[in-house]
C-alpha cells in the first residue's frame, strides 16, 4: 500500500500546478521589492533623525538654569493637565480636598526629631501656616515636588509659613540626610514613624496637608498635585488669617 | 554599505523569485497575492543576515512555504467565518470560478488542516525539491527524510478520506 499511497498523494498534490498562462513578473517583483526596502530605510532613519533632534533640543534646555525652570513649568502645566482630565473623566477621583474653615479639625500633634537631633512639635507652629509634606527619597513624585516646597518656604516664610517634611523612609537619617543635603532642603525635615503616619491617613506618597494658623487641617492632597494648586490653597489660608 | 551588497541582492532576486513566487502560489488561490507574499520573503530575507550566502535558497523555500501555508490557514479560517455571513459576500468573478477547480481546493483544505510541518514538507516536494533541498530548507536529516516524507503522506492520506471519502 505504501508505494501505492506515495503515488495517490503525489497525483493528488499534482493539482497543486498554478495556472500554465500565469508567470511571476520578476521585474515588476524587484520594482516592489526596492520601493520597500528603500521606504523601510527611510523610516529607519527618520527615526533615527527625530531622536537625536530631540536629544539635541533637550540638552540645551537642560544645561542653563533659565531654560532648566521653562523645562519645569512644562512638566508642571503636564501635571496640571493630566490632573484636569482625571478629575473631568474620572468620576470621583479628586484627591485634593478644600476644608472650610467651618469644619477643619485639629491636625494631630506630634513630636518627631529633624536631622540635627532637634526635637520638633507641631503645636510649636502655631500662629504659622504649615504645608505638611510626606515623603520618602524612593518615591518619584515625591522629588518633583520638593524644589516647589523649596520655593515656596522661600518665598512664604516671611508672611508666616513654614514647610515641614515628614519622611517614612525605612532607612532612617542614613538616606535622609544626604537627599537633604544634595537637593538643599531649606525647611525642617523629619523622620516619621507608623503612628504619626497612620494618624494622618499617609497610605500613599505623597501626602500633603495644609494647616491654617490656629493648627487645623484647611487642605489634603494625597498624590502628585501642581504647584499651582499648592500655591493657590497657601495664599488662600494666608489671606484668610 | 548598503550600495555595495546591493547588486548581490538583485542578482539573487532575480535567480529565485519565479521559483519562490511558484511555491507560494501551489497553496494560494489568487497569484498576485503570492507574488505579494514573495516579495515580502524577499525582504525579509535581505534583513536576516543569517540567510544571505549559500544557504539563500534552502532559507527562502523555507520560509515561502510557510508564509504561503499561513496565509492559506488564513484563507481558510476567513472562508469559514463568512460562511455564517454567506448572503453578505461579493458573487465570484469569472477568475476565481475559473481558479477554484475542485480538486485544488481540496487538497488546499487538507494542507491547511494537518501539521504545517508536514504541509511544509509535501508543498516542497511536490514542487519538485530534491531530497537533499527538501532537508536543507526544512533543517531535516537528509537521511530521514524518506520517513518524515512517508509518514506525511500517510497523514495527507488519512486526513483526505476522512473529509472526501476514498475515490
Amino acid at each position: 500500500m505504501d508505494g501505492n499511497s506515495e503515488q495517490w498523494v503525489e497525483e493528488r498534490l499534482a493539482a497543486l500546478q498554478p495556472n500554465s498562462d500565469w508567470k511571476p513578473d520578476a521585474a515588476r517583483g524587484l520594482a516592489r521589492f526596492q520601493q520597500l526596502r528603500d521606504k523601510a530605510s527611510h523610516r529607519t532613519r527618520r527615526w533615527g533623525w527625530l531622536a537625536a533632534g530631540a536629544v539635541a533640543a533637550a540638552l540645551p534646555l537642560m544645561a542653563f538654569p533659565s531654560t532648566r525652570a521653562f523645562a519645569q513649568r512644562c512638566v508642571s502645566a503636564c501635571v496640571d493637565q493630566s490632573n484636569w482630565v482625571r478629575d473631568v473623566f474620572v468620576h470621583n477621583s479628586r484627591r485634593s480636598v478644600n476644608i472650610k474653615p467651618g469644619d477643619r479639625r485639629m491636625a494631630p500633634d506630634f513630636l518627631l526629631d529633624d536631622a540635627s537631633g532637634k526635637p520638633v512639635r507641631l503645636s510649636d507652629f502655631r500662629g504659622k501656616v504649615v504645608l505638611l509634606n510626606f515623603w520618602a527619597t524612593w518615591c518619584a513624585p515625591c522629588s518633583l515636588e520638593i524644589p516647589w516646597f523649596i520655593e515656596f518656604q522661600n518665598t512664604h516664610r516671611d508672611a508666616g509659613f513654614a514647610t515641614l517634611g515628614v519622611s517614612l523612609d525605612e532607612d532612617g537619617w542614613s538616606a535622609v540626610k544626604p537627599y537633604i543635603e544634595k537637593r538643599k532642603v531649606n525647611y525642617q525635615v523629619m523622620i516619621g514613624n507608623d503612628d504619626v503616619a497612620q494618624e494622618y491617613g499617609a497610605t500613599s506618597l505623597p501626602t500633603t496637608l495644609i494647616i491654617d494658623k490656629s493648627g487645623r487641617i484647611a487642605a489634603t492632597h494625597i498624590g502628585l498635585c501642581s504647584k499651582s494648586e499648592y500655591e493657590a490653597d497657601i495664599q488662600a489660608v494666608l489671606k484668610l488669617e | 554599505m548598503a550600495d555595495e551588497d546591493r547588486p548581490d541582492i538583485e542578482t539573487v532576486f532575480q535567480a529565485h523569485y519565479e521559483r519562490i513566487a511558484r511555491v507560494i502560489a501551489r497553496v494560494l488561490r489568487d497569484p498576485s497575492r503570492a507574488e505579494e507574499l514573495a516579495v515580502e520573503v524577499f525582504l525579509k530575507w535581505s534583513r536576516h543576515p543569517g540567510a544571505q550566502g549559500e544557504n539563500a535558497q534552502a532559507w527562502l523555500y523555507r520560509v515561502a512555504v510557510r508564509a504561503g501555508l499561513d496565509e492559506l490557514r488564513r484563507e481558510t479560517r476567513r472562508t469559514r467565518r463568512e460562511g455564517v455571513t454567506r448572503f453578505l459576500r461579493r458573487s465570484p468573478t469569472p477568475e476565481d470560478i475559473r481558479a477554484s477547480k475542485e480538486e485544488q481546493e481540496k487538497v488546499r483544505a487538507v494542507l491547511a488542516a494537518i501539521q504545517p510541518r508536514e504541509a511544509e514538507l509535501l508543498v516542497l516536494r511536490s514542487h519538485g525539491l530534491s531530497y537533499d533541498e527538501l532537508a536543507g530548507a526544512l533543517n531535516l536529516n537528509p537521511a530521514s527524510i524518506g520517513t518524515f516524507l512517508s509518514r506525511a503522506e500517510q497523514t495527507f492520506r488519512k486526513e483526505y478520506i476522512k473529509r472526501y471519502g476514498r475515490e
